[in-house]
């Protein structure tokens, strides 16, 4: 399906998975390759949504145990796009710039999740506090308008 | 949960696994002490990863996809990972994945081929 400039009126807007249990990141992936095919994304594009939404949920998982990821589509003049919202109230992160550095890690993991994912999206945010939580939030953009090839 | 469930099939020497589409992490984790478990239970001297269906290769599948062929590789068995999508393929280098040392091939055929020098006696599958 292509997009054609606009959101089709029939399309969901906004959804959301909660995460608790590590198939949760299954389902987040399922939610967000659902909501980005349906907003008129390529296949390359999804794929490097949905791998970056895999990221994020996983480090949900792995820091903060629990938390939500939220899906919101973007229609801003002619640009289409989707936000992903990341939130957890786990132990937050002591120092963000070591954390977007590739190769570090503070809890077993590959040390790629963060700046993997910053790297396969378009904006990325990171606000977090120590003993409060984190929210990262990610937004990918149509390469063109109408272009669903790439 | 329901696991998406694997293939494994022996073609001469060769394990051939096929890896779902998108398994979750324990599933992966599984899938990989399986695979080694039929590797001496079929005294296989190779392993085809036939990840030709796998539409997210995020950093834990893709890691312990190239742990598996390591591994493999220590208990004699030379690996080939099979398969990967265009869309994966560019996902996974911008993300900064490597499958370590593995060999790779386009297909599950030209794997095969690589695994039992068939390619050295003619290229009997080009048609």
């Amino acid at each position: 399906m292509r997009a054609s400039g606009a959101i089709a009126m029939n399309a969901e807007r906004a959804g959301e998975v909660r995460i608790h249990s590590e198939s949760d990141i299954v389902a987040t992936r399922r939610t967000v390759r659902t909501a980005a095919t349906q907003l008129g994304f390529g296949l390359t594009d999804v794929t490097r949504i949905v791998t970056a939404a895999s990221e994020l949920a996983r480090n949900i998982f792995l820091y903060a145990g629990s938390g939500i990821m939220r899906w919101e589509a973007l229609d801003t003049g002619g640009r289409i796009g989707i936000e992903l919202t990341f939130e957890d109230r786990g132990p937050g992160i002591t120092d963000i710039e070591q954390a977007m550095e590739a190769g570090y890690t503070s809890g077993g993991g590959l040390g790629m999740g963060l700046p993997g994912a910053k790297r396969l999206m378009d904006e990325f945010e990171i606000a977090s506090e120590i003993g409060k939580g984190t929210i990262v939030t990610a937004k990918k953009w149509h390469r063109r308008l109408g272009d669903s090839t790439s | 949960m329901a696991d998406e469930s694997i293939s494994v099939v022996k073609v001469r020497d060769v394990l051939m696994v096929t890896m779902p589409a998108d398994p979750d992490d324990a599933s992966v984790s599984a899938l990989q002490m399986k695979v080694l478990q039929m590797m001496e239970q079929y005294e296989a001297t190779g392993l085809v990863l036939d990840i030709s269906a796998v539409e997210t290769l995020d950093s834990f599948f893709a890691r312990t996809v190239a742990e598996t062929a390591q591994m493999a590789s220590l208990m004699g068995g030379r690996t080939v990972i099979a398969g990967m999508r265009p869309s994966v393929a560019i996902t996974a280098t911008q993300l900064g994945l490597t499958l370590g040392s593995a060999m790779t091939a386009l297909d599950v055929d030209r794997a095969l081929d690589t695994l039992t020098d068939a390619g050295q006696r003619g290229n009997s599958h080009e048609r």
